[in-house]
């Protein structure tokens, strides 16, 4: 039985929030791949039915139109790519600078303090930046994306590095390869399951973030809903939250094929 | 003003906000152990309504939180109710998983050995196999609770009670003084009721574990 | 073909009886179990013995149901159980697993009071039951009462799951490898200690292992099983050894059948050799005088209980100077008990200081001693034994293959 603190530094598979107990994920089958692109197209098929039904007021069509819809769904889209692609840049050159030998010393503190940031709001650290700096735009939500996603990545890289087999690393050095070899060769392709989900739970929280970046008038689909919130019409505010989730759905499906795919083989 | 004149100032207002986060946090903490152990008892011995009952409360929890509460509104009006609801949902992956997780890993031989010594299957669960498991389980509620913490402060989108209310009306107010007290205020807030949170169940975790798997 | 192991006039009232028992497994050709008809006599030990894989555990677990049987019928007790509650059934069958299973969340007297409760005793009773096994399984109920398993070394809990096993007094009990993961030396200790115990209780026991040395050691009766728990033969293991009914079971008795015999024989069976021995009390002149009147070179101490303390030596005694002999000479070491076999004399006393073993009684009190020569003689019996029978199969039948067999043994 593993003890609470081995669970909550453990890595997970594909949990998106810390401390999850592993479940190893079954080989997946072409028919389990289909089911969320379908569940989601009736999603939107049913919304654009529901719409249709309706009859709109001036409000509502002007907050329904196929190009004021595309063009949040982009600004969305561009936020949590571009945010996780910092993510990514940062968090893992840094999670390898933090597990080399010199930096035991304030490893565990290190750790601690990523688990701890976790439990912070996601609106809390994008609105303190907005609030103390009076920085508000897009530059600023990717700021903020940034700054709370890169604990999950590097938390990850630094647990994904630590469990590789220490057996398995004096054999390589054993065998004449450089540090740098085998860090490149080893260490990181054993790694990358764990950093990949990572990476998943960095995008997962930034596609959700980022439809509170409205508040500080980054754009996004966050938009779409406070328009309906402001002007009381349901079917806006519907329109918005379905297609922010259905939007994060399909991220996450995404990343996991991407995690399926780029999983080194036999691991 | 000092972020300390404005927390002595709004004391009142922030020990309500705390008492709300924590009953609206706790509530939906219980409501997903109650469901998710269910659950998860119901289902870690069998293959599909497993990987079902994980696919669906992962799928929740993927769910934005500012979507979910919003399309709560409309079968629950504002307030408290779309937020306990939503929480509930967002709690119960790591309830669920870690409860199957538990289960399964109690070692098949003393499942046997109670098998073998005539205790029924409800024996085995609750006598047994459920005690076995709770360190895990504890450790799935306590993530859940900070993980429901964190979301409950955007419930104040649909006027859900707690510290978001803080922080929401200190974005409104981007530029004025009072906004950064506001945003700061909540965010301390938030951090204290996860503390309480967390101390809370490593003391239950503690005293419900036996010393003979410690 | 007939798969039947029943026993004769000789054997007690029969406790268990397996009936045409069989066991199917979906998308596996051949049955686990083909048929079985098996007798195992009241206060036995019966034991089932066969390569992995031979339907050997399985039969085991269907006494007690843990696996249903396809079909056939399962008498315990002169009680048809097959369709019995098997929680009901399981409660009066005691069982014991090779990975013991102890609830690691529970207490050792939480442990052991598990079927006591299921079978509603009061908690009096259930608190005596607890000390009493206890003690009989040599651990102070002071001591271990309140500890949890993982505060226990491999054989203490494996004594733990024997008391457990007992404690809703079965009269019948199923033992899986029970030994199996203990290392050898405590795992003779705790053989001993069990055939002891047996001694008192006399439960009767369906014990499985895969270990034809711990089969012939521990059983009264071996039931020697092929694939599908076809029975190649059942009977004790004297005459196992003496007269193997088919190639099978000579093949997996294996070489060495006169050795295994040594694990037959018991100390307690044999003449013990007269041996020198002075009192704690006495002095070295007194050891002197002992082992003038004797043709030994050493003498053995005894304590006030006459239980052994020293060995002392007449080389001792001179170079002692004076001091008291229990200060002189070496420890005992070798010390046997009355139930141990031949076998296990044999590996202690090739290792102890004077080539002999101890033997005492269960209160530690001297016996007598057991030497080399002992051993070979029971070996040389053994051999003659063998050698009469193989040449009886040459007088028969020349050209029957056990003339090969018995000369090579």
């Amino acid at each position: 039985m593993t003890t609470s603190t081995e669970q909550s530094l453990g890595a997970e598979a594909t949990a998106p929030e810390m401390g999850m107990a592993p479940i190893r994920r079954e080989h997946r089958t072409v028919a389990s791949y289909l089911l969320m692109p379908v569940f989601l197209a009736l999603v939107c098929l049913g919304l654009y039915l529901y719409v249709q039904s309706k009859e709109l007021d001036t409000i509502e069509q002007r907050a329904l139109n196929a190009s004021r819809l595309g063009t949040a769904g982009w600004e969305h889209v561009q936020l949590t790519i571009v945010s996780t692609i910092f993510v990514i840049l940062i968090a893992i050159p840094l999670g390898v600078f933090l597990t080399r030998p010199f930096t035991r010393r304030f490893r565990g503190v290190l750790l601690t303090v990523a688990n701890i940031g976790q439990a912070l709001p996601t609106i809390g650290v994008l609105a303190l930046f907005a609030v103390a700096f009076v920085f508000i735009g897009f530059k600023a939500a990717i700021v903020g994306l940034v700054a709370y996603t890169v604990l999950p990545v590097l938390r990850n890289t630094m647990v994904g590095l630590q469990q590789v087999d220490e057996n398995v690393l004096e054999a390589g050095r054993g065998m004449g390869i450089s540090k740098m070899g085998v860090l490149t060769r080893i260490e990181l392709p054993l790694a990358v399951p764990i950093i990949l989900a990572g990476v998943r739970t960095a995008l997962v929280i930034n596609v959700g973030t980022a439809a509170l970046a409205t508040y500080i008038n980054a754009g996004g689909l966050g938009d779409i809903i406070v328009a309906g919130l402001s002007t009381n019409r349901l079917t806006v505010q519907i329109t918005g939250a379905v297609l922010t989730a259905v939007l994060a759905l399909l991220v996450d499906y995404l990343a996991g094929i991407a995690e399926d795919v780029l999983r080194p083989k036999g691991l | 003003m000092s972020l300390w004149e404005f927390i002595e100032g709004r004391y009142d207002d922030l020990l309500q906000a705390g008492f709300d986060h924590i009953w609206l946090v706790g509530l939906s903490v219980l409501l997903c152990t109650v469901i998710g152990v269910g659950l998860g008892v119901a289902t870690y011995q069998t293959n599909r309504p497993r990987e079902i009952v994980l696919a669906v409360t992962s799928t929740f929890l993927t769910v934005p939180s500012f979507a979910l509460f919003v399309l709560l509104i409309p079968p629950l009006g504002i307030g408290a109710p779309p937020v306990i609801l939503a929480l509930t949902m967002y709690g119960l992956l790591p309830v669920v998983r870690n409860t199957i997780t538990g289960l399964r890993e109690v070692d098949p031989s003393i499942v046997e050995s109670a098998k073998g010594m005539g205790l029924g299957r409800a024996q085995r669960l609750t006598k047994i196999e459920l005690p076995l498991a709770w360190p895990v389980i504890v450790t799935g509620v306590r993530v859940s609770a900070l993980i429901l913490v964190g979301i409950a402060t955007i419930g104040a989108i649909v006027d859900g009670p707690g510290y978001g209310e803080f922080i929401f009306n200190g974005l409104a107010r981007v530029g004025s003084p009072v906004a950064v007290n506001l945003v700061l205020a909540g965010m301390i807030g938030v951090i204290v009721v996860a503390i309480i949170f967390d101390v809370f169940f490593a003391v239950i975790a503690k005293l419900t574990t036996s010393r003979g798997i410690r | 073909m007939t798969n039947f192991g029943t026993v004769d006039g000789t054997a007690g009232r029969i406790m268990i009886r397996l009936e045409n028992l069989r066991k199917e497994y979906p998308k596996e050709p051949k049955p686990a179990v083909d048929d079985l008809t098996l007798e195992i006599p009241e206060g036995e030990i019966v034991i089932l013995v066969g390569p992995s894989g031979c339907g050997k555990t399985t039969t085991m677990k269907m006494i007690n149901r843990i696996i249903e049987p396809t079909s056939g019928r399962i008498v315990v007790d002169d009680k048809d159980v097959t369709h019995e509650d098997p929680d009901q059934l399981r409660r009066r069958i005691g069982y014991v697993i090779q990975q013991i299973g102890l609830f690691p969340h529970q207490t050792i007297a939480e442990n052991i009071a598990t079927v006591p409760k299921l079978l509603g005793w009061d908690a009096k009773r259930i608190d005596a039951r607890i000390d009493e096994l206890l003690e009989t399984v040599s651990m102070s109920p002071a001591t271990y009462r309140n500890r949890y398993p993982k505060q226990l070394s491999g054989g203490q809990r494996q004594r733990v799951g024997v008391a457990r096993a007992l404690s809703g007094d079965p009269a019948v009990m199923l033992m899986d490898e029970p030994f199996g993961a203990i290392d050898p030396i405590t795992r003779d200790r705790l053989q001993n200690e069990f055939l002891r115990l047996q001694a008192e209780v006399r439960k009767t026991i369906v014990f499985v292992t895969h270990d034809i040395d711990e089969a012939i050691k521990m059983g009264d009766r071996i039931a020697i099983l092929e694939e599908g728990s076809r029975i190649a033969q059942y009977d004790t293991p004297e005459q196992i050894l003496t007269a193997p009914a088919s190639d099978f079971v000579a093949d997996f008795i294996g070489a060495g059948a006169s050795l295994k015999r040594l694990n037959l024989s018991r100390v307690r069976d044999i003449q013990l050799t007269e041996w020198p021995t002075v009192a704690r009390n006495a002095d070295g002149a007194a050891v002197l005088d002992a082992l003038r009147a004797s043709d030994k070179g050493c003498a053995l101490v005894l304590d006030e209980q006459r239980r052994p303390c020293r060995w002392v030596s007449a080389a001792d005694v001179q170079r002692g100077d004076g001091r008291a002999i229990d200060e002189i000479g070496l420890p005992p070491d070798a010390v046997v008990e009355p139930q141990a076999t031949l076998n296990d004399a044999l590996n202690e006393l090739i290792t102890a200081n004077y080539s002999v073993a101890i033997v005492v009684d269960a209160a530690g009190v001297y016996q007598g001693i057991v030497d080399i020569d002992h051993i070979n003689e029971a070996i040389r019996g053994m051999r003659t034994a063998a050698r009469a029978k193989a040449r009886a199969g040459l007088v028969e039948d020349r050209d029957e293959d056990l003339l090969t067999k018995g000369t090579t043994t």
